[in-house]
């Protein structure tokens, strides 16, 4: 018997009991659309929060610091943060040091970290604040992927200048929009040399909190080509750099470099690798929970496929009184069985698709209303939709093949007996 | 020539709970080439556990039962399941058609088992089915078909193959006596013109006289002797 033929037989027996097999279809496919639905949820999310936290910028880099500059809490007994190794001559942070740096294999860019306290004039104002120097590489990254008004720098080159909305707030306390587009006045403190800087954008926040890697926000940002022109006088090394790699799993190796150079490094690659451990636990228990309603569903294709065989006992013993092979009557009935999964599986992507959109939809409609950013909280890639499928296929395969080899084994005069 | 069907002390013994029934003990019979052969006997004398066993149907407890030289004692379930599709063509009392298939697709059923290709089953199908008398009937389903159509059907399933053996049981049991001359004339035809051997099993003493070539009777699972029946 042919593959074809099977699959004619399997569909005519298929369609002589609709309803029943409609409702194993469905059952399949409520199985199929919680599973699939449910790793969905847990790729989403994923792609939700570490989609966010990649874009921050703060995996791919590295903070890199001379160790005569080391902060307090660096200090002393915290070797695993990145003091480098004993016997390293102290190196410096300096130009030289930034180049070799960017020489590295697998980096991206370096750029030292600027911080200076400023005076702001800004028509009868004056405050002081701290100014940090942004590379045009950061736009569209961290802070600076949402503006609360305006944008990012358009060149290093102009002297234009960013604020947060809470120093905005300070001096436009009605209004901070109307800020855009005017002129201030930035002091370098303890010195005289005065320059005019345009607001082109506010900020409202930073998703973390300030120093981490690679974070350039402040109260004030310039240009980092204008920081440097700001803040050059005199300056032999920097107190911090910020070493950008290509992508985040190049993080730990780059860093590992640059502390056999002698520096201090760190980077938040760790708290990366925990996360990701820790979507994968969620991703389980997604899975976990998903099966169970295919577990269920599979007990109804067995419970389906028994009671047709026993109404078709006596079909059974016809086509082996004709010459039906045991394996022959075996494969009738799987592939009765994976037309049911194959169906089923198809109709339950679809189901948790439209369910997936339907979930969404709320959810991001609540979202909106709390002025939160939207997005999708299940992603059903191309790969979940054919490994949903091919899992249906090979469950209902499981699952049939214990009644069909029960009707393969029947006795053709009993079965011929049965009415 | 060596007989097509060759039986040496074939038994099949059957445990009912603590029970045995001896429904064969010990028949030897032989069936040779073009022959029509009778299984006279009365009900639970054996003569339909005998025609089962020669149709691969069962296996016997013990004894030698040899079908054109092959000894069915030895073979396996699939070499059986092949010995029913090809070798031999069952037709029962109570016809034994799917009732959701066709009488063409019924006709059709063996040669699928046997992996002829679906333009030639059909094709042999309509062929024998108005061989039988039964042209323009072939889209009917068995419930729309009278008894006499339906055992027509059953001997074009039985053909399908092309077998050389036709193994018959009360094969007009469920007929009347107009259809039953009529099927037993088919088996007749098709015993002289096309050389099928035929074993009928029947319990009509007439019948097997007026259309077999010959009569072994059974009673009890043995062969009752010549001179007693």
């Amino acid at each position: 018997m042919t593959l074809g033929d099977a699959v004619d037989l399997a569909l005519r027996n298929l369609n002589q009991a609709k309803l029943r097999t409609a409702l194993t279809v469905l059952g399949v496919s409520i199985g199929i659309a919680s599973l699939a639905g449910m790793v969905s949820l847990g790729l989403g999310l994923q792609d939700q929060f570490v989609g966010r936290f990649m874009k921050s910028g703060m995996f791919d880099a590295i903070t890199v610091m001379s160790p005569q500059d080391r902060p307090g809490i660096m200090a002393g007994g915290m070797r695993g943060l990145g003091a480098g190794p004993r016997g390293v001559a102290r190196s410096r942070l300096d130009d030289d040091a930034l180049r070799k740096f960017g020489a590295l294999r697998r980096v991206k860019e370096v750029y030292p970290n600027l911080r200076v306290p400023v005076e702001l004039k800004y028509q009868q104002v004056t405050q002081s604040y701290v100014a940090t120097g942004v590379p045009m590489s950061a736009r569209s990254e961290g802070a600076f992927q949402t503006f609360a008004y305006g944008g990012f720098f358009d060149n290093e080159s102009d002297n234009t200048c960013l604020l947060s909305l809470d120093v905005a707030k300070e001096l436009e306390e009605r209004n901070p929009m109307t800020l855009i587009g005017k002129q201030m006045t930035l002091t370098r403190m303890a010195s005289s040399d005065e320059a005019r800087y345009t607001v082109v954008g506010i900020i409202e926040r930073e998703p973390g909190p300030p120093g981490l890697p690679g974070a350039t926000y402040s109260a004030v940002m310039i240009p980092l080509a204008k920081m440097r022109e700001m803040s050059a006088e005199g300056r032999r090394s920097y107190g911090q750099a910020t070493v950008k790699v290509d992508a985040p799993q190049f993080t730990q190796d780059v860093e590992n470099q640059i502390k056999d150079m002698g520096f201090m490094a760190f980077s938040l690659n760790d708290a990366l690798t925990g996360a990701k451990r820790a979507f994968m636990i969620l991703d389980i228990v997604l899975t976990l929970i998903g099966s169970i309603a295919l577990a269920v569903s599979s007990l109804g294709i067995v419970n389906t496929m028994v009671m047709s065989i026993l109404e078709r006992t006596r079909e059974i013993g016809i086509m082996k009184a004709v010459g039906g092979s045991d394996g022959d009557i075996r494969r009738i009935f799987l592939v009765e069985a994976s037309v049911i999964g194959g169906i089923g599986g198809i109709a339950g992507v679809v189901l948790g698709w439209a369910i997936g959109r339907a979930i969404n939809f709320g959810a991001n409609v609540y979202v909106r209303s709390q002025g939160g950013p939207t997005g999708n909280l299940f992603s059903l890639p191309l790969w979940l939709v054919a490994v949903a499928i091919a899992f249906a296929f090979i469950v209902s395969l499981i699952a049939g093949s214990y009644p069909a080899s029960r009707a393969a084994r029947l006795d053709p005069i009993q079965a011929l007996r049965h009415d | 020539m060596a007989p097509i069907v060759e039986t040496h002390d074939l038994k099949r013994h059957y445990r009912m709970g603590e029970s045995t029934v001896r429904a064969l003990d010990g028949v030897s019979i032989a069936v040779e080439q073009g022959e029509f052969l009778g299984l006279l006997g009365p009900s639970g004398s054996g003569k339909s556990t005998l025609l089962n066993l020669i149709a691969g149907l069962d296996r016997a407890t013990e004894g030698a039962l040899r079908v054109f030289g092959d000894d069915l004692a030895q073979m396996s379930s699939d070499a059986l399941s092949i010995h029913r599709r090809r070798t031999v063509g069952i037709i029962f009392q109570s016809f034994n058609l799917v009732s959701t298939m066709s009488a063409a697709e019924n006709v059709a059923l063996p040669m699928l088992f046997a992996g002829v290709p679906r333009p030639e089953r059909d094709r042999r199908a309509h062929d024998l089915l108005e061989a039988m008398g039964l042209g323009g009937r072939e889209r009917h389903r068995p419930p729309e078909l009278s008894g006499g159509e339906q055992q027509r059907v059953a001997i074009a399933r039985a053909l399908a193959n092309n077998p050389h053996l036709l193994l018959a049981d009360e094969p007009t049991g469920n007929l009347d006596s107009r259809t039953s001359a009529e099927i037993l004339s088919l088996l007749t035809d098709l015993n002289r013109r096309e050389a099928k051997t035929i074993v009928m099993v029947t319990h009509d003493v007439g019948l097997a006289h007026r259309y077999a070539h010959r009569a072994v009777t059974l009673l009890d699972g043995a062969v009752v002797p010549e001179s007693a029946s």
